[in-house]
């Protein structure tokens, strides 16, 4: 038997490569705007940062993969989605409470709609993996 | 900025892509040609940015320096880091990896111009 897939090989690996590259965006983004000129838009900026965090964090959380991580990863997934739900449905309802965009700011429209696409390809993924481990424990024990 | 070279830099990549696309679909792991190929790509990146080092300390100066550097920086982390990563996966996932980092550079490169000179839109 082979060992149980980790959330990092795979198609996983694709997914931890595209975190990635939103963590950097986001937070690289987030540092310019706070560094440059944070008194236009502080919530946008703010939001902005705590979307590179929860990137950040996903990112590890796939990248690991063991037990705790697997949890983290849910976690900051979840997070995200309805982060991007909720930023997105304001910036759409209240426009003026976001003067500078976000990366969930219209749903993720100025990243071609990745940031709302990725969360729910990583929960899938992630209860994808945890089926599979399930499966193999079962198949050992018996 | 070497307006034909970030030109090229964008073709090579979206023919790196198209290349690993169909690695992908064969379900083929990455090769030492794939490798090449990034090498090559990465190369001509290194070249980018290196001129626009140089351009950047006369006075042609990017209108956010700061932007402009960490954008460049970036890019040129990005086929290292995905090669890497790609490697370290011995199935078809590997080349997925290279071919979403090829299919990102020509989008960060029309990233990169619009802060070398704001009035490229």
């Amino acid at each position: 038997m082979s060992d149980p897939p980790a959330t990092r090989s795979g198609p996983g690996r694709v997914l931890v490569a595209v975190y990635a590259v939103f963590a950097l965006a986001a937070t690289a983004r987030a540092t310019v705007q706070i560094a440059t000129r944070f008194e236009e838009a502080p919530l946008a900026y703010l939001l902005s940062a705590l979307a590179g965090v929860v990137y950040i964090v996903a990112t590890v959380g796939l990248a690991r993969g063991d037990r705790a991580s697997y949890r983290v990863a849910v976690a900051s997934c979840t997070v995200e989605l309805v982060g991007v739900l909720l930023v997105g449905g304001l910036s759409v309802v209240d426009p003026a409470a976001f003067p500078d965009d976000t990366v969930w700011s219209r749903f993720g429209s100025g990243y071609l709609y990745v940031p709302l696409v990725l969360p729910v390809v990583g929960l899938l993924w992630l209860r994808h993996v945890a089926r599979i481990r399930s499966s193999h424990v079962t198949n050992e024990t018996s | 900025m070497v307006e034909g070279l970030t030109t090229t830099i964008q073709l090579a990549s979206l023919a790196m892509a198209a290349w690993c696309l169909v690695s992908v679909l064969r379900n083929q792991p990455m090769v030492v040609p794939h490798l090449v190929g990034i090498g090559l790509l990465w190369l001509l990146l290194l070249g980018q940015g290196v001129v626009s080092a140089v351009q950047a300390t006369n006075d042609t100066r990017p209108a956010e320096t700061a932007v402009f550097v960490s954008y460049l920086a970036t890019v040129i982390l990005i086929p290292p880091a995905c090669a890497v990563w790609g490697l370290a996966e011995r199935s078809r996932w590997g080349p997925a990896v290279i071919a979403f980092a090829c299919l990102i550079l020509p989008v960060m490169m029309v990233r990169l111009e619009q802060t070398w000179d704001p009035t490229i839109v």
